[in-house]
Order: C-alpha cells, then structure tokens, then sequence
C-alpha cells in the first residue's frame, strides 16, 4: 500500500498544479489551431504538442524534463540553445527561396529594410520597461517576425527567454490574418490600396541568379559576420538551388533536412515552456512587446512605402510595405489579400513576395548587428 | 532602471540610430548592386565574344534600307563560302559575326535579288554589282 502511495505521489495527476494545466490547454490550443483551422500548422502542430509534453508534472532528478542534464530532450533542445536548427532551417529556406521577383524589382527591398524598424523601436521599449539590454535585443527581435532568427539571438544573448519569445514570434506569425490587416487599412487610403503594380517585369537571366548568393553573402556577412549562421547557410542554400548542378542536395536541403529541423525545433521550443519556467512576469511583458513589435514593423514598412511615394514618379502600392516583415510567405499572402479585396484585378502576390524575401535578409543582419552590439 | 534613463544608460539610441543606418545602408547598396547586376552580366558576355574578323559597318549604315552598302559590306564575309552557297550557312556568318538583323537582311538582300538563286537551294551574289 505504502508503494502504491508512493508511486501516486509521483504522478503527474498528483503533481500538477493551475499552471500546468493553463499551459497544457494553451498546448491544447495551438494543436486545434494548426488542425482545424490551419493557422501556420507546420509551426503550431510541433509547437502545441510540446508544449503539452514539457508541462506534464515529473518528479524532479529523473533526468526527464527539458531543463535536466542527460535528458533526452535536453540532447534535442541543444539544437536550439546552441542555434544549431535556426541555422538549418535557413539552409533550407535558402534553397526554397526564390530571388526573381526582388531581382526584378530591386528598389522594393528598401521596404524589407524600412520594416526592421520594429525591431529597434521594441529594443527601445523594451529597455525603458526594465529589461536588461541582451534581453531587450532577444525581445526587439520578434519585430523581425521570424522564428529561426528570433530562437537564434536569444540562444546567443538570453537563453532563459526562449520559450516565451519563441511562442510569441510563431504566435504572431500564425496571426498574421488577424494582426496585420487592420494596421495596413489604418494606415493606406482606399485611393493607394488600389495602386496597381506593373505588370511588365525585366526578365532574370539565370546567370543573375547565380550570382546574387553570393553578391549577397559577401556584402551582407561582410557588413555584419555575426549574421553568418543565418545568411551563410541561407546564401548557400540558395546558390545550391540556383547552380541547378547539385539538384539532389538542394532537393534535400529544402524537403527533409529543413523538415527535421523545424519538426525538433518546434518540439523542443514547445517542451521548453514548463510552467514554472514559463508563466512569469517577464514572459507577459514578452508577449506584450511582442506584438508592439510586430505592428511597429508593419506600420514602418507601409509608412516608408508612403515616403518612397512622395520622390517617385511611378508608385508603389504601400500595402507591399507590409510585407517587409520576414514572415515568408505568410505577409506577402495577407498583403495579396487586402489588395485584392479592394480591387480583384490587382495582383499584388510576386511584388510583396520581392518585400518579403529581403525581410528575411534584413532581420538576419538585424540579429546579427544586435548580437556584435550586446558582445561589446 | 526605468524609462528614457534606462535607454540612455544602456546606449539604447546610439544602438536603434546606428542598427537602423546599418540595415538600411545594407539593403540599400545590395539593392543598388543587384539593379545593376544584368548590365555587369552583360559586359562581361560582350567581352566574351570574340572580335568580328571581318568588315564592320563603318559610322551609322542603315543596312535594312541601304541594301547597296549592306551588299558591299557583306560580300567580303562569305569568301570562304565560296561562289555557290545555301542561305542557311549565310545566316550562320552573320549571326556569327553579330551582324544585326540577319534573317531580315537575307530576306531583304533576296527580295532585291542581290542574292540570285541557282536552284536546290543555292545562292550566289550578283555579279554585275
């Protein structure tokens, strides 16, 4: 009987308090999110079951939980503090990624740059709120509104903030639908909702696709190295896809490699949110910046998309500034979409997917100006 | 450490200010580069190419509606043809030498039958020109 008593005080049932259960429903959540409604289910799917697996109550000691020496998911979470996956996955978006469309259309990069201005708002934010500087960088980050990059710096600055950041960055990636449309009406009048990009594009020869990875390696490691985990790999992903000579590694960079990353990176992101651990006051203050981030950057890029329009004689449709987060392809979709409900002959899908692919460039230089900023 | 103070003691401005000049010079010259990459492409392709061995068209010869000087320039090119040639092995001279319009320059140079045909699909330049 004593054994008995004994083995029920070592269950999760025995164990759990209000805390664990919250995060197991919110687990619970993102599960039915990435089900039945198909908000980003490659990230939530992964996300939502760890978060279930981290917050079962365990006995301490065990070397069971996340944060326990030899456990195995401790091995796995090392991908992610040692920024292992984050740089995976942008191998594998390197070689998914392509460039023709910003090629084509050079001068809507600046709106890839101008949104990164959520970025250093939140860093600003985050430090008058009370948050130390490395943690203020790994906060501001998710102004970047990508999870890879996110995960990433704050590995490097904050380790003890993962969970909660990169919650709120694929968080605020999944509610893309929801957080960006009303920023974009706000900001645009229906007369520039209804600019029409042209249609005419110059066409990109293959030998410019070769070369732009590594034009764009050089100059952008060459401005910021400690942005080369990220746009290394990105870069080299990329150049494998263009080359078109090793078709079978580039194949495999963008199918299984990039997929195991995300499937252990999502997981153990998840596993990462133990109550205790999780619900603070920090991460409240996290989640909060989080989304200040998110709509600044948005707001920044739709604004400097207005600005670009007072000096240029054809005009762009500001709604592509919106775009210039790095949420791929998920901001350039919603931008699409807010274009088309205005007027269903405007195709706006390859113009914002140009703004896109340079956010993801930007908020990789970003990270990684950030980081040589906190190593000094 | 709260607010503005906060800021000012961790060097939060300098950071935003100086972060912000980074990424928007960086995406600034990448984007000039990458407008300007096809007509680097192009020069070195141009470089490529080898030197036309033959006769250049000497100052701005409208050769389509100059068929005489287009005649007179282009003759030279086919010696090694010989007197009898198909119009295709033409065709190949001209697109080799980076003459413009060759299709159209045949056709025209037929047309006013600088090129006379000798049947099975043979051609000769006119003689008495």
């Amino acid at each position: 009987m004593e054994l008995f008593v004994e083995f029920l005080k070592n269950t999760g049932y025995y164990l759990a308090d209000m805390r664990y259960v919250l995060m197991i429903c919110v687990g619970i959540l993102f599960c039915f999110l990435a089900t039945a409604k198909k908000y980003e289910p490659l990230l939530l799917l992964p996300i939502g079951f760890g978060i279930i697996i981290g917050n079962i109550p365990f006995f301490r000691g065990f070397g069971l939980g996340i944060y326990e020496d030899n456990s195995v998911l401790h091995y796995l979470y090392f991908g992610v503090t040692s920024g292992l996956y984050p740089s995976i996955v942008f191998l594998g978006l390197g070689a998914m990624t392509d460039f023709s469309s910003m090629l084509a259309r050079p001068k809507l990069m600046l709106l890839g740059a101008a949104a990164q201005m959520g970025i250093y708002f939140t860093l600003l934010s985050a430090m008058a709120l009370g948050f130390a500087p490395k943690e203020a960088a790994s906060v501001a980050i998710i102004g970047g509104a990508d999870g890879p990059t996110s995960i990433f710096l704050t590995a490097k600055l904050a380790p003890h903030l993962i969970g909660p950041i990169a919650i709120a960055a694929y968080s605020y990636m999944a509610l893309i639908p929801i957080i960006q449309p009303p920023i974009m009406r706000l900001l645009t009048s229906r007369k520039e909702r209804l600019i029409r990009m042209p249609d005419t594009e110059r066409p990109i020869s293959r030998k410019e696709l070769v070369c732009f990875p590594i034009i764009g390696v050089i100059l952008c490691c060459f401005l910021a190295p400690a942005s080369i985990p990220l746009l290394g790999p990105f870069f080299f992903g990329n150049f494998m896809k263009e080359s078109r000579v090793v078709d079978r590694l580039a194949k495999t960079a963008s199918t299984s490699v990039i997929d195991t990353a995300t499937i252990f990176l999502g997981f153990t992101v998840g596993a990462s949110t133990q109550a205790d651990v999780f619900l603070t006051v920090k991460s409240l203050g996290i989640f909060l910046l989080g989304s200040v981030a998110f709509s600044i950057a948005t707001a920044s890029g739709i604004i400097f998309a207005k600005i670009m329009n007072i000096f240029l004689k054809e005009k762009i449709n500001p709604l592509l500034g919106a775009a210039g987060v790095s949420a791929v392809p998920g901001s350039a979709r919603e931008v699409h979409l807010v274009g088309l409900k205005e007027d269903p002959g405007n195709y706006l899908l390859m113009h914002a997917m140009a703004c896109n692919a340079s956010g993801v460039i930007g908020s990789a230089i970003c990270a990684g100006v950030l980081w040589s900023f906190m190593m000094r | 450490m709260l607010g503005l103070e906060a800021i000012s003691a961790h060097n939060g401005w300098a950071m935003a200010v100086t972060g912000t000049i980074i990424v928007m010079g960086g995406l600034s010259v990448l984007a000039f580069i990458i407008s300007q990459l096809h007509k680097i492409i192009g020069l070195f392709e141009k470089k490529k190419k080898a030197p036309p061995q033959f006769i250049q068209p000497q100052g701005d010869i409208d050769i389509l509606n100059d068929l005489e000087a287009a005649f007179r320039l282009y003759k030279p090119l086919t010696a090694a043809l010989g007197e009898h040639f198909h119009l295709a092995d033409l065709y190949r001279i001209f697109e080799k030498e980076n003459l413009p319009h060759p299709h159209l320059t045949i056709s025209a140079l037929r047309t006013a039958e600088y090129l006379e045909p000798l049947g099975e699909g043979l051609f000769s330049w006119k003689k008495d020109q």
